[in-house]
């Protein structure tokens, strides 16, 4: 094989040559090894060592944030602009169709074992309750024609506990998984063309297909067509994966 | 240990170049290679996946594909190279030389900014809910990756073009790191959202007891997430910061002497980033399904 590399470089240069193109190293003087007070690979030790405890340290800040809850929940406002909810959607544990373009409120988009759930919002007592009351008395004049079977979902209120009067059962811990919970269809067949009032809801990934999701315990509103009421729905997604309203 | 007595007179290095097998490299790249393909071709096919946020993971695999594709390229050249079918100094070697490093550049570029718009996105998503259909209309994200592509085709371009001056290893490690900051800021920040609302719903009557399990899920799925990134990113990054700073330091040489190891650490980062982002999609995993157990049936043409 001919030697292609000038003869006083090593192959690993020519190899770094080849990639990021090296050289300089042909004509600087070679490193000296003489009187090293320290380990050879310190400085790698050391990096790989930095790095685990930027891992760990980083993990343990945030556990530590689990246990001891959020410091400030008046800076963790999320939604200002969620506040006033505006639409219900449609469509909760009916199989999915082959075609999913339907117009109107309804979005095929889940299969029986899933349903939707939606983004927590923070909500003023009064103000919220009244948007919502419009929002159902709305979507109840401007809903298609579907089946009375359905059950609507709608977008998820986080009350507080004054009002836990109207409530079923509100009582259950939903739990996220960061990335996950907004890994979902979330805008995926609400298209430009849905008739919904408002703003369209955000619609997350069910939890019974993925095991991870085993403990998710969301909270709906169940928006009565017929009487323009709206009612708090549980659905529980148990560890086998099934769906069950309460 | 010292290998003194076996490398040329003329250089005395204790710290030789760790050479990874060159099998490696091409397992790691088919593999990341077809996972890629797959979440593109499987975004590409489902009409359920036409979506903002898929828009980005599917941005994100395409990276992947070319990064990947440009590493097992350059790796075969070096094969073909080896057995002294190439020559290193031709003309038209350097030239495809420069096009694989320019690929390989973009990509790099271009992957750290599609993280940057994937917890962007999912910012977004959480933080302005119900404005997300107006904040991120499809132009919009159209835009947004056009951008993404035009920055990285053309700073790809100037890193090969004047790889030597300082310059171009600061703009990666500014970008490197800035993107960090604004990844970690995201996400440790619906983080903070996420235990609220799971504290507030705690503090309701009646619920059980699974706090804690469930934030000790979330915060390892969060530490996952960055912590691959940035254990995949920062020896390379460091890598440059260390040419630039001290070339001639025989500490820094033992740590350049590992650059092939960093190099792979890049390239299994892609195999590992689909079952992060992609994968853990329910809606993704069941295209998949589909894709692969309606291969034989002629009904398949109306499954996805």
């Amino acid at each position: 094989m001919p030697r292609l590399q000038p003869p006083n470089s090593t192959s690993s240069i020519a190899n770094n040559d080849y990639e990021w193109r090296y050289e300089y190293y042909d004509d600087e003087e070679p490193v000296s090894f003489e009187g090293l007070k320290a380990h050879r690979y310190s400085i790698v030790i050391g990096f790989w060592v930095g790095l685990a405890v930027f891992v760990i340290f980083m993990f343990f800040v945030l556990t530590l944030l689990t246990k001891t809850g959020a410091p400030h929940p008046e800076s963790a406002e999320p939604c200002e602009d969620c506040v006033h909810l505006t639409s219900c959607v449609e469509e909760l544990g009916r199989p999915r169709e082959a075609d999913n373009t339907r117009a109107g409120l309804s979005r095929p988009l889940l299969e029986e074992s899933r349903f939707l759930f939606n983004c927590y919002i923070n909500e003023e007592e009064q103000a919220g309750e009244r948007s919502l009351d419009r929002a159902c008395r709305a979507h109840a004049q401007f809903s298609s024609s579907e089946s009375s079977r359905q059950v609507e979902a709608g977008l998820i209120v986080q009350r507080n506990q004054a009002e836990t009067s109207e409530d079923n059962e509100a009582a259950f811990l939903a739990h996220f998984n960061i990335p996950n919970f907004v890994n979902s269809e979330l805008s995926s067949t609400l298209g430009d063309d849905d008739l919904l009032l408002g703003d369209p809801p955000i619609i997350m990934d069910s939890c019974c297909l993925n095991s991870s999701f085993q403990h998710w315990h969301p909270l709906l509103l169940h928006c009565n067509r017929n009487t323009g009421k709206i009612s708090l729905l549980i659905l529980i997604c148990d560890d086998k994966g099934q769906i069950k309203l309460i | 240990m010292s290998n003194n007595t076996n490398t040329p007179p003329s250089q005395t290095t204790d710290c030789p170049e760790i050479a990874v097998p060159i099998e490696i490299f091409l397992v790691i790249g088919f593999l990341s290679l077809s996972e890629n393909l797959l979440v593109v071709v499987a975004v590409i096919r489902s009409k359920n996946l036409h979506s903002r946020m898929y828009c980005f993971i599917c941005n994100l695999a395409v990276f992947n594909t070319i990064s990947s594709l440009s590493k097992t390229w350059e790796n075969i050249m070096i094969v073909f190279r080896d057995a002294g079918h190439l020559n290193s100094r031709g003309a038209s070697e350097l030239r495809i030389d420069n096009v694989m490093d320019t690929l390989l550049c973009m990509s790099f570029v271009g992957s750290i900014f599609s993280f940057l718009a994937i917890a962007a996105d999912r910012y977004i998503t959480i933080f302005h809910a119900l404005r997300y259909h107006t904040l991120m209309t499809m132009r919009r994200t159209v835009a947004i990756l056009v951008t993404i592509w035009t920055l990285c085709s053309v700073s790809g371009f100037l890193m090969i073009g004047f790889f030597e001056a300082a310059a171009v290893k600061i703009f990666f490690i500014v970008v490197f790191f800035t993107a960090l900051f604004f990844i970690l800021l995201l996400y440790v920040h619906m983080f903070l959202l996420a235990r609220y609302h799971a504290s507030r719903i705690a503090s309701m009557p009646g619920n059980a007891g699974h706090q804690r399990k469930s934030g000790l899920k979330g915060a390892l799925t969060l530490t996952i997430l960055l912590g691959v990134f940035v254990v995949s990113w920062a020896p390379f990054c460091f890598h440059l910061l260390i040419i630039m700073v001290c070339p001639e330091n025989p500490y820094c040489e033992c740590y350049r002497s590992l650059f092939q190891l960093h190099v792979l650490l890049l390239m299994s980062h892609a195999v590992i980033d689909p079952a992060i982002y992609a994968f853990r999609s329910a809606e993704l995993r069941s295209t998949f399904r589909k894709m692969f157990f309606c291969s034989d049936q002629t009904v398949c043409k109306f499954c996805i």
